[in-house]
């Protein structure tokens, strides 16, 4: 019983991670694509404490959860600062006006 | 469970118009919505710590540096999105569905897994004595992050790079 | 205490800003070279010392009680501590001088112990979530260093590298929580004793798949490239030695290295895999490496091609295959090191990265050309240099286990490799003098230093090869294939 509901979990995370390839693949805006990172992040989340519901650790998973939001706000606030810096120097967020390395 | 389907389906709901809206601080917002339903859900799921570092932080903390950058990059909004991305969207979103509950019902569904003991204890005494490593690691984390903003906005004094 | 190579780094970046007000140039330079030269002294004296009695588990006890702050130090993470802390040590000599004009310095070096922090805790820690946390913070640092100069073909590459490897830890951390949720474990060898009693090949096999795609990008194997030849170039040169040299290594290779064997115990689909992941991105990034006119890229593509070679070498599984891919990992780092350091002094002296602008820099930088030689003749794997030896044993370990048509790959992409870094050679340094290059001076004393540090060890590896295998790189294979 309890796996099937494990299931319906992993369900919906996966439905967040294709939501945020999606915007990673087809958006153009910086900050948009930054969104869809976001979203897989939660679908991340979601995924560490179904787990742990599964097992029946849900203070294991719990703690572990938490310590990734903490990674997550630390993360975020270097991607939008290297955003606004991008936006300084190009006056753009167009993903396709970064187009001075060849990938 | 029901009620639980109910509000991984609104999550699911908010974040596809935060990646769809054409307005950016609407798409924020989405997201805001989307970082409190999940909070919801982790509270019912018995995780109440979780929730609130959820909602406070995710919901809270992120939402506004989002706000900030928006607002700080003002002019650059209107950049164009490409028309046929949200047409093709509620196709693409329905063939990943469709994939994503048959390989759940047909493979993960037999997920071998050992039988666990019911663990003890409280949550501050499994994040500080179980997981204390993971503090060390928060702590370096958070301080990489206050460095890299203090590098990324600092002054520019002899350097002209470009 | 090993706890220091965590602990001591993340002290001193963290009061670093506050000294940085007070003297902004000689007290952040000598308060950083001291640091990392004293881990490195106690990597090769006390630590070594420890080590005698067989693998350390150490308890970090806070205010008197025991916490669970369980660190683990065996050959494999000593050579591995061993590594990061000199080629970063060379690294922050060379900073002195070359971080100058950069402004911010006492900034820099914090960030850059942050992130040799991350990576010591990496490759101290024996916990899968353990790894993954200290791979967010060497990375999260690692963002920043590439954006240093803050130009906007900086910042575009620290962009796309971001994108690029929260997708990948995302992978990792979704791996983790698939064995977790099967075996309820994290622990290396808790999760290693659960897959055994479960026997679950095929979610297994998924995990195994979300580790390959999370560490290969991170470790930027070829198809999981793309990131690498932008972002290492554009970071401030000892920031592109460090990258290349440790960065994908330690949270690429080790983490790889360390849960393949640790943890699924290495079936042999994962050795085949992984052998020819490494066999493609040798030959496909040997040929990629050939077509550049940017130097620091060239080098670039260099990283990805020798990484291969490590990975192939690892992937073997054998003894002798581990160690050989061991030994390239620690000669890469080296030489690889070096030829970015040589690479930024170039840049530095006269504006340019373009290889066909250079030409004759020989006669006006001797040492920069010298040691530039010695790096690019140990990576293509000329005798008696470091690169060489280490080549010959994983070709040796390839014909050993039978896979002649890997091994043949092997030695024409080392063919390969010798001729790119010739025509650099060539078009950088030998040849006639360009015009405008007249005024040129060779690089400042202490850039010149670590240039000249770094292939002294190289020489040294080459020379006294036998001793380093036998006292740095068996102990790492050994305790790799026996397990913690």
């Amino acid at each position: 019983m309890i796996m099937n509901e494990w299931i319906v979990y992993l369900l919906f995370a996966a439905g967040m991670f294709f939501l945020g390839l999606y915007c990673l693949l087809t958006m153009r805006n910086l900050i948009k694509l930054f969104i869809g990172i976001e979203i897989i992040g939660k679908g991340v989340s979601l995924v560490l404490l179904s787990t742990g519901l599964a097992r029946k650790s849900i203070l294991l998973a719990q703690s572990l959860v938490v310590t990734y939001i903490v990674l997550e706000v630390s993360l975020v606030a270097v991607a939008l600062a290297v955003i606004i810096n991008l936006y300084r120097a190009n006056q753009s967020l167009d993903i396709r006006s970064l187009t001075r390395l060849k990938g | 469970m029901t009620f639980q389907i109910i509000l991984l389906a609104a999550m699911i709901a908010a974040s596809a118009f935060a990646v769809l809206a054409r307005d950016l601080l609407k798409a924020a917002v989405a997201l805001a919505v989307s970082s409190l339903i999940l909070g919801v859900i982790f509270f019912r799921m018995g995780a109440p710590y979780a929730g609130v570092f959820e909602i406070s932080v995710v919901a809270g903390l992120i939402t506004v540096l989002f706000m900030l950058t928006i607002a700080l990059t003002k002019q650059g909004d209107d950049v164009r999105e490409s028309k046929t991305v949200k047409i093709a969207f509620p196709l693409f979103f329905l063939v990943f569905a469709l994939i994503d509950i048959f390989i759940m019902r047909g493979i993960l569904a037999k997920v071998p897994a050992l039988e666990g003991a019911a663990e003890a204890g409280t949550f501050g005494e499994v994040l500080w004595k179980e997981r204390s490593f993971d503090l060390i690691g928060q702590l370096a984390v958070i301080l990489a992050g206050v460095l890299s903003v203090l590098a990324l906005f600092r002054k520019r004094d002899r350097h002209d790079h470009e | 205490m090993i706890f220091l190579y965590i602990g001591l780094p993340l002290a001193v970046s963290a009061v670093l800003p506050l000294v940085g007000k007070a003297s902004k140039r000689v007290l952040p330079d000598i308060l950083a070279n001291t640091v990392l030269a004293g881990l490195l002294v106690y990597a090769a004296t006390g630590a070594r010392a420890l080590l005698a009695q067989g693998p350390v588990i150490q308890q970090v006890r806070w205010l008197g009680e025991a916490v669970n702050i369980r660190i683990a130090l065996d050959g494999f993470s000593l050579f591995m501590l061993m590594t990061i802390q000199l080629v970063s040590l060379c690294i922050a000599l060379y900073s002195i001088n070359y971080m100058e004009h950069y402004g911010a310095k006492a900034n820099y070096y914090a960030l850059l112990l942050v992130m040799v922090a991350g990576m010591n805790g990496l490759v101290l820690s024996q916990d899968l979530f353990s790894v993954y946390i200290f791979l967010e913070v060497a990375a999260v640092a690692s963002y920043a260093l590439v954006a240093y100069g803050l130009g906007a073909e900086e910042l575009e590459a620290a962009f796309k590298y971001l994108m690029l490897s929260v997708v990948a830890s995302a992978a990792v951390l979704v791996g983790i929580a698939l064995l977790f949720g099967m075996t309820g474990a994290l622990g290396f060898d808790a999760v290693a004793a659960g897959l055994r009693l479960l026997e679950a090949k095929g979610v297994a096999g998924v995990a195994a798949a979300l580790f390959l795609m999370g560490f290969g990008l991170k470790a930027a194997l070829i198809p999981f490239h793309a990131w690498l030849p932008d972002a290492h170039p554009s970071a401030p040169a000892p920031i592109s030695a460090v990258l290349s040299g440790l960065l994908i290594k330690v949270s690429g290779v080790y983490a790889i290295a360390r849960i393949a064997f640790q943890v699924f115990d290495l079936p042999s689909a994962l050795s085949q895999v992984l052998m020819w992941m490494g066999a493609v991105s040798i030959v496909v990034a040997a040929f990629l490496a050939l077509g550049q006119a940017d130097m620091k890229r060239m080098l670039a593509y260099s990283s990805i091609s020798q990484v291969g070679y490590v990975v192939l070498g690892i992937g073997i599984g054998t003894p002798l295959g581990v160690a050989g891919g061991l030994f390239h990992l620690f000669n890469h780092a080296l030489a690889k090191g070096l030829l970015f350091l040589t690479s930024g002094s170039v840049q530095q002296a006269t504006g340019t990265r373009n290889l066909d602008e250079m030409g004759g820099l020989a006669k006006r930088m001797p040492w920069t050309a010298g040691t530039n030689l010695i790096g690019a003749l140990s990576i293509s794997g000329v005798p008696p240099l470091g690169g060489f030896w280490s080549k010959l044993i994983i070709i040796i370990a390839l014909i050993q286990t039978g896979e002649a048509a890997l091994a043949v790959i092997a030695v024409l992409a080392s063919v390969l490799t010798l001729w790119y870094y010739l025509i650099m050679q060539r078009k950088a340094f030998f040849g006639k003098l360009a015009e405008q290059w007249s005024k040129v001076k060779e690089a400042p004393f202490w850039m010149t230093a670590a240039s000249v540090l770094l292939a002294l060890l190289v020489i040294g590896t080459g020379l006294w090869f036998a001793t380093v295998f036998s006292s740095w790189i068996q102990p790492a294979a050994d305790a790799l294939a026996k397990g913690f």
